[in-house]
Formats: structure tokens, sequence, C-alpha cells
């Protein structure tokens, strides 16, 4: 097991005259939830796709588990936004899909966590809720025992019932698997009950990043004006308020 | 992988069966009527047999070029249909990032992929063409004319060449307009212009032709399609052979005809006119193949089209990579 899970040194990632990501340094360390929080147009999906290596840096460097992106495909998951499924193929044909795919492919978990969730095998995809079809993907993603799970905008589109049964699913995947998850949301809300590391990016840049707990305890100290909500101290960095 | 290819491909699979079943069975009672047209035309003909072909010809003519002309398109279609939505399709509705993040590299997703849908398609086209090839090859035999343009591209290897070409180039354009209509649009633009230059700008030089002159005869004369101002001529044809140059209409000597005696027998019926050239002694200078090279021309055709495919899917290979 690496230190750290996903490291990054001057990241930067323009489309056409845009910067999507200027210059991002970081290192997030291995076994723990990441919440990537930041407005819409942040860079936070830039940041994902970069770290899975669908799509290639402008500059810099970005290591995944010590490697390249791209390289260690069976070792990294990943959940794309909007969760995209084949609509024409069954919940059991996306587990086999798994299964021919990946050699550490672990039918008893995904066998296991589409009956928890309790989707009919037979269904076809694209007959899926929201809520269900990013459970799908989720599944997909987790059974193939990654040790980073990458989840993109993945309760965005979810009403908050199908939110929370989400993100239990993901906490208790997590928790079987040993593995680091990032997560990414445009509200902190979202990620706030399950990360217990966070990092805030607003206009391709990082603005804050650390443990919650860390976080929390320096600011205290550093305002001396007791404790503050996570959310008022996010707030705080995407205004530019804190320096 | 070569499960996930399989099962991608099933509906369109299911489709493009039932209508090449339907037109297998059509071809198979083609072939049997023809068969039975020409046992009739030839057993009864006595001493009238050109009359007697000539009939069972035209009997069988309407039908055979329909099914020429479904040939002819078929691996256009299976381009659109089946090459162009291969990559797109993913692009469009996003799914190229869930299989593109399994332990599979995204090369050899599409090397299995491509591999698989070609292969199926060149089945499919490989299928039609030898019902094909073998419900005309009495007719064939009578017209004598397998080596001409258009049914070349019709009868034995080429067809399935040309589809392995067609759903290759349909593969990388969706990788590229990463949109499956304008892919498929595209794809059939350019295929067809590709099948249109092959035959007039290629496929005349892929052996030194051969030449020789032939004797305007009368008859000669009346086969032709064309008669021009200049004393040039078109659509002479010999047995077999394919016909890529034809000079004007040539004297005894060499020298083009006299173009004022040429004009002078124009006027009036055609077969006074025939008459009225042929009694000029005239020739023509022409460049052919000759039909024993039919097979040779169907292997470099098809070497052709697969190496074309080839670069095709290294180019797409190649691209994908930053796609």
């Amino acid at each position: 097991m690496f230190t750290s899970a996903l490291e990054t040194e001057g990241l930067t990632r323009r489309y056409g005259r845009r910067t999507a990501l200027d210059a991002c340094t970081l290192r997030v360390p291995a076994g723990r939830v990441v919440g990537l929080v930041g407005p819409n147009g942040a860079g936070k999906s830039t940041l994902l796709q970069l770290a899975c290596g669908l799509i290639a840096p402008t500059a810099g460097r970005v290591t995944v588990l010590g490697a390249r992106p791209g390289t260690r495909l069976e070792r990294v998951g990943f959940v794309a936004q909007d969760t995209p499924v084949y609509a024409a193929l069954s919940v059991a044909d996306h587990l086999r899909l798994g299964e021919r795919l990946n050699p550490g492919w672990d039918a008893a978990f995904a066998q296991k966590r589409v009956a928890a969730i309790g989707l009919d095998p037979r269904q076809r995809a694209g007959r899926l809720s929201g809520g269900q079809r990013a459970q799908l993907a989720l599944t997909v993603a987790a059974a193939k025992r990654p040790e980073l799970l990458i989840l993109d905008e993945p309760v965005a589109a979810l009403d908050p019932l199908a939110r929370d049964g989400f993100l239990r699913t993901l906490v208790e995947s997590v928790t079987e698997l040993g593995a680091t998850a990032i997560l990414s949301s445009h509200l902190l809300s979202d990620v706030e009950r399950v990360c217990d590391h966070l990092i805030v990016l607003a206009n391709g840049r990082v603005r804050l990043a650390g443990d919650v707990t860390a976080l929390l305890d320096a600011h205290d100290q550093g305002s001396g004006a007791g404790p503050v909500r996570l959310e008022e101290l996010v707030l705080s960095y995407l205004r530019g308020g804190v320096r | 992988m070569t499960w996930l290819a399989w099962r991608q491909l099933r509906a369109q699979l299911l489709v493009t069966g039932v209508a090449v079943a339907a037109v297998a069975v059509c071809l198979v009672v083609l072939g049997l009527q023809i068969r039975d047209g020409h046992h009739d035309a030839v057993a009864r003909c006595g001493d009238a047999c050109g009359q007697a072909l000539r009939g069972f010809q035209s009997r069988f003519e309407g039908r055979l070029y329909l099914a020429d002309a479904l040939l002819v398109v078929t691996p256009a279609l299976l381009g659109m249909f089946w090459g162009a939505p291969l990559i797109a399709r993913e692009l469009e509705s996003g799914t190229h990032r869930l299989v593109w993040n399994q332990s599979v590299s995204r090369r050899r997703w599409l090397v299995v992929r491509l591999v698989v849908v070609t292969a199926a398609a060149a089945a499919v086209t490989g299928l039609f063409s030898v019902l094909l090839t073998w419900a005309a090859s009495p007719f064939d035999a009578v017209a004598a004319d397998r080596f001409t343009a258009v049914m070349f591209g019709t009868r034995n290897l080429a067809p399935v060449a040309y589809t392995c070409c067609g759903v290759v180039m349909g593969a990388l354009l969706g990788l590229v307009l990463r949109r499956t209509v304008p892919a498929m649009a595209l794809t059939a633009l350019v295929f067809a212009a590709v099948q249109v230059a092959v035959p007039m700008t290629v496929r005349p030089h892929l052996a030194a032709p051969a030449h020789g002159s032939q004797v305007m005869t009368a008859d000669t004369i009346r086969s032709l399609s064309f008669l021009g101002e200049r004393a040039d001529v078109e659509g002479l044809s010999a047995p077999n052979a394919w016909v890529v140059e034809t000079s004007r209409l040539l004297t005894a000597d060499g020298r083009t005809v006299d173009l004022d005696r040429y004009h002078g027998c124009l006027s009036g019926q055609f077969d006074v006119m025939a008459q009225c050239l042929a009694a000029m002694d005239l020739h023509v200078d022409v460049a052919y193949h000759p039909g024993d090279r039919y097979w040779r021309f169907q292997w470099l055709e098809s070497l052709l089209y697969g190496a074309a495919a080839l670069l095709l899917a290294a180019l797409a290979l190649w691209r994908i990579r930053a796609a």
C-alpha cells in the first residue's frame, strides 16, 4: 500500500484557451474518504479524469498509487459523472461485463451488493431510476476491488433518499475494500457526512486541503473564536476571506 | 472482452440476420430459376442458340441487377450502421467512461471490438457474395462480363474486402467526429467516393494493360454504346476481358478515320450507319486486361482494401489514446 493515493505537481489542463485546472499541487493520503468540493466549473471533473487517465495533462505531473494514470487500470475504480451504464444491457449483463473485464472481480461482493440494493438482475439498465443506476455503476466500480475508488459527482442527480442510500453503500463498500475513495460534489453537504479528508477547489486552484479534523482544529486555534462548522470554513476559503 | 463485443453487437446482428436470411432465400430461389431457365434455353435452341440465350438474359437481368445493387451498397450500409456507432455511440452516451475504466486498456478494447464487428460484417457480406456468385454463374457465363467495372465488385472476394474497409472507416470517423449520425453520413459519403474512384483510377493500373486491335465489323459497331463527333467510341466490350482504353476509329494504315467520310456515314438509320462504317475497314487500338487476369485482380484489389482497413485501424488505435 502506497502512503499516497494521489499526488499531483503543478498539474495543469487547458481546453483551448480556458484553463480548467491551474498548477494544482496536492497529496491525497491513502485510506481516506476524500471529499473534493468546489463550485461548478472549479475543475473537479478535470482533476478526477486526469487521475484515472481519461484525459492527459497539458502540463505538470500526476501519480496514482505510485504510477502514471491509466497504467494500473485494475487498481483504480471510476464512477463517471451522470453514472453512465449501457441502456440496452441488463443488470446481470453489467456484472458479467465487470467479471469479463477485470481479473480481480469479486463476484460474491457484486451479487451481495445488487441484492442489498434490491436490483432485479434481469432489469435493463436503461429502465433503472437515477439512484439505481448510480448504485449499479458504483457496484461495478467497487467489485473489481480497486485500491482507489474515484467518483465524479455521483449524487448530484439523485433525490435525497437515493443520495442517502448511495452514500451508505459507498461507505460500506470502501470499508469492506479497505480502499481510498475520492468523491466530488459542488455541495459540501453531500460529502461532509462521509469524508474525513477535504479538498476545496475554485477556479482551477486548490484553496484548502487536509484532514477534516485537522482543518477544524487549526482554524479554531487560529481564530480563537471557538468551534466553527465545516461549511462556514469552506465558504470562507471559497470567498478568499481566510488567509 | 470478446463477450462484451458480441453482446453489444447482438441486437444489430439479429436485425441484419433476418434481412440476410430473407436475401439468402431469394438468391437460392433465383439461382435455381436461372439454372432452369438456362437449361431450357440451351436444350431446345437447336441452331438458334444466340436468340435463345438473349431471351434467357433479358428474363433474369432485372432481378440480378437488383441483387447486384444490393450487394454494392451492403459494405457502405455495414460501415454506416455497424462501423460508425462502434466508438461514436460510446462517446455520445458516456459509456466510454465506464468501459475504459475496467481493467482492459482502451486499445485492447478497440482491437477486440473492431475484430469482432469487422469479422461479423465480413461474414454477412461473404455469405451474400457467395450466394449471388453461385446464383448468377450460368448468367455470367453467357454475359461474359464479370470483369467489367460494376460486376467485378459484386462477385467473389471483393465485396468482403470492401466491407472490412467500410466498417473500420466508419469506426475511425466515429472516433474523430464523436457523434453517431454525422459519422454515419460522412462514412456513406467518403466510402461512396472511394467506391467510385477506385474502379476508375486505381483498378486499371493494378497491372499493365495488354494492347491489341479490334476490327470494327457491323456487329461490333452495333454493340457500341457511343459514337462521338471526333470518331471516338465507347462501350467496346470483349468476352470476359476488361477494356480500359479505346482509341478513335482508325483506318487500315493506322490513322484516324477521315472525319468527313465518318460524318457522312453517321446520318441515317443505325443499321445502315453500321454497315457504312464497316465498309470502311476500320479498327480501334484497345488497352485491355484479358479474362485470365480476373482472379489476380480480385486478390490485388482485396489486398488493397484490406491494407486500407489495417491502416485506418492503426490510425484509430493511435487516435484513441487521446480521445
